[in-house]
């Protein structure tokens, strides 16, 4: 028979079992058998643990012993001294880890900060079995109430223990018990709120079905305290398992004599029926609830008077919902003072969240209230899948509001919420991420409350339904200014004046949208564009809308599948002109947002373009209008990157001859100075400027703005127009001390160094500070350039690291070293030389404006990191007072140039402006929509229409079948160069695949553009205004 | 309080509706006493018959003596009754917010294609019925559809079709076809 | 039963039911419960408890004990089953069918291998 008593998990984890975890597993087993401990010891070899920096790691359970960095030697003792004698061997365990308990098999994270009080037996006892609840102590408080207290303690009890209502607005409980039980009257009623309509709130469900005497036992105390015999559970019709198992646990409760005549001996009687719901969301609200026991149509009646006083059949009546409840026996039976340890000083105890929508593990959670919103999506819910990005949390329902991430540090409980005119609610918690769009949203509990509403007062029936069609037209696309202040009136309006709760609160959804995020309403109304991609009729794929420069992907995809390349390549042209570059530096935002991935994987889309772009022989131009006069006008563009090539590239579909002048010695900007050439072949570079060029471009290299010409210069000369294209070209400098020593520079300046002039000396050791793209390719390249080490040094997560995902999987497999949580506090030097990098250890903190846990420094961390060099990527700027020289223009608190978003404009009716240089580094192709914008702009700006006609959405003829199943074709994976192959040299990491590849890769497409040729980005306002010459 | 009969099944076809109608008298005779007993007895009628005819309104309403349109008024508020015949298998799609937001609607879109039916209606061989539902609490497992007392979830626009022919078999093919997927299963 | 008449009667049941139980889970050297909320059964909770009980009636096991209980919170990971051990070490799996249901009966159960691969892990 199997006596084990003791589990030591030991990690075998990837990181553990590289330092030697499967040795430490052997050396155990073997110390614990010479022992004869193993029919008592069981050794369990387990997934990752967590903490793979410190491996090896093993658990020893029951007691929850933390050992790291465990070597075979180490098992003797282990076995010796804990497994045998009980004593725990102090030098092995974790500093950091001994205190608390560690995420091991007992406890995941999802567990860990829950304190579960209203969910105590649930997923524990059987709830079909009265004898394992009473086992439990259940029952216990209804005794003690019956036997040591009388009525009034009892209210009092529970008044001071500081519990509020869990359904909705949170009123204090004990008050509205001492309300019921001073109503005068001989007959009363206890009822309890199951009609848990709230969509996204399931705890009453799972309360109900895990453990209904719970909810049964803390009516029958509220029963005793207001002087009740009486009493009615209302239930949803939707939840045919909680009526069963209630309507089971009643009878038992009856055999029992819990209910029923003088209950455990005393003159208390009470017993309670069941009625189901039948569907209305109006009958949550209390009045209504009420009316529909009665057996009438359920709407709400105007309180006062109060149910307190005039409840069911017009007699004094107590409500509270299931969760309130079910809080009542441990209240009652551990006492007031307990109860409040927990919560905050104006809401005491703890809160259900049924937490749902876009996070990693959704389900039941209960904190103590006044826990951090971050720490619920977060450390319990295991944050946002799929890689996306948090936009809201929805809390409270069809009464509640959405919470925007630089609010994640709120404290949630009752005043923190409404402050952000959300509410708790129910407690029902959905995750939203960057692919639900606001107003939408908004749209969704507009129909709700419309739908739901029971029609008996105006404001709520009219209001709704005036609101529910302005939104409707949004979304649409049919928006028009001044609705968003329409909105707001009639929200107002409705919260002023309708009958009941529900009515008073449905508008909190829009008015909350509107408040946290405006923007998307605006970008709805003048923009026609919906950038989360869910307002259908604004989205003509969600691949397209995802794109920056809004790419006809599944267009090009097609014509690949039907190997027309020349064509495909033409289509993308229409509205990106970097096929080949974007083919192998885009961090294809498209395929985060492609459909596909709810079946198995998103399209491969920017490999399927590597190999489109490889099948170009000669120059794919799209069209080209020739105009002669446009030809004659002068424009200036300052920049040869990747914004003003794409700039010029545009007006020169439009006729225009626009010429560039670039400060450095070839034009490319970012693309030849700081991409490294394993990412970006120049080649590839050249070959497509090559074909701006042709297209009547001209472009001066060698002229820098401020030092060889001037705005006012270009002015005098004739300019009609002028872009500004000059990315942000200068890094921010560390801020301290040691960081001007020689041997200390900026990551740009490294990679412009190298990428131009072919050398760079660097050093043995190097120390990059950053976590962006730059950092990652300097760190590249200095491994290539022969550093025998190369550690990056973020003071953030990995998970919160701005460089895309698979840049730093790349670089750890060619041997970078990633240090995350450590921030640098000095330059140690020696003589003027670099000597290393003094970092100070950082933990997380609070949730910051950007929605990320800030670091905070740990004490009495510090240590010297060794380096001879130190290259910095914290930050890029651009120099605007030098360049712009005695040119006024409009800039922001942070010194950045204002400009209109839609078409670069300034404030300065002839100067645009896009790329890096209006938004702060970013990407190629959000610069190649600047300087696409910024044309259409300059144009339109010129000749008074606007000629984009590459905007006008085409139709590709290519075949489809819409009812044919999807071809069944995984993912395909791009070959690479293997680490050991690449990583000391500069050859292109990245390798081809064939033509089988790419067609049936561009065939697992799902074409969601189907059927929706008419709708697109944006329409041209003019088109016939264009002559064709 | 006899829940099992709100929740029976509602397959009754074969038995004309006078037949039905009989059995309506008891339920009424057991709940016209009791204090808001009309919706109780509502709900049961509707297990019996599978909606709520006109005749059976009438014939409630009279045991309870009320109005036909006091009775009807109360029928009509709420969404869980009916008063048209629905398909041997109802479908109710949940358009709960979490379930919303992890893509019901084009879940619901797939649906009403596969069925070529819009919400409200029944298929013509009188199979289906589709509903949309607000949230039933399943939420963890969005999006979520319920055919009849089943819940299914994680469902995936592109396999609504493989969900119902399972139903559609089962109607014909019966035992066989569970027995295929138990063995399936193992 | 007969019906509780005083407060020590409900004290001498919840003893009563405390010993059944340690009686109970005392033959037993391993209880395996199974979450039987909505969410559990709507991801095929039903189809686990299945298996268990018919394999551990064809294996002839009496030392296991099968409970089932209400939903305990992870939603997402339904079906799961908890394996609780005489130490008191428990063991959540997730996401379960018939085969990895029969899997971790054979290894877990009767060989006393955790099976690592469906342990629900953060």
């Amino acid at each position: 028979m199997d006596r084990t008593r003791t589990h030591v998990l030991v990690c075998t984890g990837g990181g553990c079992i590289a330092s030697g975890a499967l040795e430490v597993s052997a050396a155990l087993t073997r110390s614990v058998a010479e022992r004869g401990l193993d029919s008592e010891v069981k050794i369990v070899e387990t997934g990752c643990l967590g903490p793979c920096a410190v491996g090896p790691v093993a658990v020893v359970y029951p007691d929850g012993v933390f050992y790291q960095g465990i070597k075979p030697e180490d098992c003797e003792e282990i076995a010796e001294q804990h497994l045998l004698k009980g004593r725990v061997v102090q030098r092995l365990m974790s500093k950091e880890h001994s205190g608390d308990r560690i995420p091991g098999l007992q406890d995941i994270e999802f567990f860990k900060k829950q304190v579960k009080i209203v969910l105590r037996n649930c997923g524990v006892i059987d709830p079909m079995k009265i004898s394992e609840y009473v086992a439990r102590d259940g029952y216990q408080a209804l005794a003690k109430a019956l036997t040591e207290m009388n009525p009034e303690q009892v209210c009092k009890e529970v008044l001071r223990s500081g519990l509020r209502g869990r359904g909705g607005a949170g009123f204090a409980t004990g008050l509205k018990w001492e309300f019921a039980r001073k109503a005068p009257g001989d007959v009363k009623y206890v009822l309890c709120n199951g009609d848990e309509g709230d969509p996204g709130a399931f705890m009453d469900r799972s309360v109900l079905e895990g453990d209904p005497h719970s909810v049964i036992e803390g009516m029958a105390i509220a029963a005793y305290a207001v002087g009740a015999a009486e009493g009615f559970a209302y239930v949803r019709a939707e939840y045919p398992l909680a009526v069963q198992r209630l309507e089971h646990a009643l009878g038992q409760a009856r055999e029992t004599g819990l209910l029923g005549k003088n209950i455990l001996g005393t003159d208390f009687s009470f017993d309670m029926e069941i009625r189901m719901g039948s569907g209305a969301f109006v009958c949550g609200e209390e009045t209504a609830l009420m009316t529909s026991i009665e057996g009438k149509r359920g709407e709400p009646r105007p309180r006062p008077p109060f149910p307190a006083v005039k409840g069911l059949w017009g007699k004094p009546s107590l409500l509270n919902n299931v969760e309130t409840y079910a809080n009542i026996a441990p209240v009652i039976l551990k006492g007031a003072d307990w109860y409040a340890q927990y919560g905050t000083e104006k809401s005491r105890g703890t809160k259900v969240f049924a937490l749902a929508g876009a996070v990693a593990k959704p389900g039941l959670v209960e904190v103590p209230i006044g826990v951090q919103l971050g720490e619920i999506i977060y450390d319990i819910g295991g944050g946002i899948p799929g890689g996306k990005k948090f936009k809201a949390a929805q809390v409270g329902g069809p009464s509640g509001g959405c919470i925007p991430k630089h609010h994640l540090n709120v404290p949630v409980d009752y005043e923190s919420l409404n402050e952000l005119g959300a509410i708790m609610g129910s407690g029902g918690l959905v995750v939203m991420d960057e692919d639900s769009c606001m107003v939408d949203v908004a749209r969704f509990f507009l129909d709700f409350v419309q739908d739901e509403s029971c029609g008996k007062c105006p404001p709520c029936r009219i209001g709704t339904k005036r609101m529910l069609e302005i939104v409707t037209r949004i979304c649409e696309g049919k928006g028009e200014e001044g609705d968003i202040e329409r909105l707001e009136e009639l929200g107002r309006a409705i919260q002023d004046t309708a009958l009941c709760g529900l009515g008073q609160t449905a508008p909190n959804p829009v008015l909350s949208t509107i408040r946290h995020f405006r923007h998307e309403y605006e970008d709805h109304i003048r923009h026609k564009r919906c950038e989360a991609g869910a307002c259908s009729a604004l989205v003509h794929s969600p691949c397209q809308n995802g794109c920056p420069a809004g790419v006809n992907i599944p267009g090009f995809l097609s014509l690949v599948g039907e190997k027309r390349y020349n064509e495909a390549i033409r289509l993308h042209r229409q509205n990106n002109p970097f096929v080949s570059v974007c083919a192998r530096v885009c961090f294809h935002p498209c395929e985060t947002k492609c459909r596909r991935e709810t079946l198995d994987q998103p399209v491969s889309i920017r490999a399927v373009k590597r190999f489109m772009a490889e099948q170009e022989k000669a120059f794919v131009l799209p069209e080209v209008r020739e105009n002669e006069a446009n030809a004659r006008r002068r424009i200036g563009i300052v920049g040869a990157g990747p914004a003003g090539l794409s700039c010029a590239f545009f007006l020169a579909r439009l006729g225009y001859r626009p010429t560039i002048f670039e400060a450095g010695s070839r034009p490319g900007g970012m693309l030849v100075q700081t991409i490294p050439t394993y990412r970006l072949p120049r080649n590839e570079v050249e070959w497509e400027i090559r074909m701006i060029e042709q297209m009547g471009v001209s472009i001066h290299t060698g002229k820098r703005l401020g030092r060889d010409f001037s705005l006012s210069g270009l002015r005098d000369e004739g300019y009609e127009a002028v872009f500004l294209g000059i990315g942000c070209p200068e890094g921010m400098p560390l801020g301290i001390p040691g960081d001007d020593a020689e041997g200390v520079l900026d990551a740009l300046r490294f990679l412009t160094a190298f990428n131009l002039s072919g050398t760079r000396e660097v050093g043995r050791r190097v120390a990059v500070v950053g976590g962006g793209n730059a950092a990652i390719d300097a760190a590249r390249t200095a491994l290539r350039l022969g550093a025998e080490t190369v550690t990056i040094v973020y003071r953030r997560t990995r998970a919160q690291m701005p460089a895309w995902e698979e840049e730093i999987r790349a670089a750890k497999e060619e041997g970078v070293i990633l240090e995350t949580l450590l921030s640098p506090v000095a330059v140690v030097l020696k003589d003027g030389v670099v000597e290393g990098l003094q970092c100070r250890r950082q933990a997380l903190g609070d949730y910051d404006a950007s929605g990320r846990r800030r670091p905070v420094a740990r004490k009495d961390s510090d240590f010297v990191l060794p380096c001879e060099q130190v290259i910095t990527a914290v930050g890029q700027k651009t120099d605007f007072d030098a360049i712009l020289g005695d040119t006024r223009v409009e800039r922001d608190k942070y010194g950045q140039i204002v400009s209109d978003r839609q078409t670069g404009r300034t404030s300065i009716p002839w100067l645009f402006i896009g790329g890096d240089a209006a938004t702060g580094a970013a990407s190629v192709v959000e610069a190649v929509a600047g300087g696409e914008r910024a044309a259409a702009g300059i144009d339109a700006m010129l000749t008074g229409t606007s000629h984009a006609f590459w905007r006008r959405p085409e139709v590709v003829d290519t075949y489809f079948d819409p009812d044919a199943e999807p071809v069944g074709y995984p993912r395909a994976e791009v070959p690479v160069l293997q680490p050991k192959q690449r990583s000391r040299n500069f050859q292109e990491v990245e390798l081809s695949w064939s033509e089988a590849v790419a067609v049936r890769e561009a065939r697992r497409c799902l074409r969601c553009d189907y059927g929706k040729g008419e709708t697109g980005k944006q329409s041209v306002e003019n088109e016939e205004a264009v002559t064709v010459v | 309080m006899g829940n099992e009969n709100i929740t029976a099944c509602a397959c009754q076809e074969d038995v004309p509706l006078e037949e039905l109608l009989t059995r309506v008298d008891p339920v009424i005779e057991q709940y016209r006493q009791k204090p808001g007993g009309l919706i109780p007895a509502l709900q049961i009628v509707q297990g019996i018959i599978g909606y709520l005819p006109e005749e059976a309104i009438k014939r409630i309403a009279s045991g309870f003596g009320k109005s036909f349109s006091e009775v009807a008024g109360v029928v009509g508020f709420y969404s869980f009754f009916s008063t048209t015949p629905r398909g041997r298998h109802v479908i109710r799609v949940c358009l709960g917010t979490a379930c919303y937001v992890r893509g019901a609607g084009q879940v619901l879109e797939a649906i009403k294609r596969n069925l070529q039916i819009d919400v409200g209606e029944t298929t013509k061989d009188r199979i289906f019925s589709l509903e949309v539902a607000r949230c039933f609490g399943a939420c963890g497992l969005a999006p979520a559809i319920m055919v009849d007392e089943d819940v299914h979830h994680r469902v995936k626009p592109s396999r609504v079709g493989d969900i119902f022919e399972r139903y559609r078999l089962r109607r014909n093919g019966g035992e066989a076809v569970i027995m295929a997927e138990r063995s399936a299963a193992l | 039963m007969k019906k509780l008449e005083s407060a020590e009667d409900l004290l001498k049941f919840r003893d009563r039911s405390r010993a059944e139980i340690d009686l109970r889970e005392g033959s037993k050297d391993i209880l395996l419960t199974v979450h039987m909320g909505t969410c559990g059964i709507a991801a095929g909770a039903r189809d686990v408890l299945a298996t268990i009980v018919e394999e551990l009636g064809a294996a002839g096991i009496s030392r296991a004990g099968v409970q089932q209980t209400g939903c305990v919170g992870l939603c997402d990971q339904e079906p799961m089953l908890t394996v609780t051990d005489k130490s008191g070490a428990f063991f959540r799996y997730g996401r379960l069918d018939r085969a990895k249901t029969r899997e971790i009966i054979l290894n877990h159960v009767l060989r006393g291998t955790v099976v690592n691969e469906y342990l629900i892990k953060d």
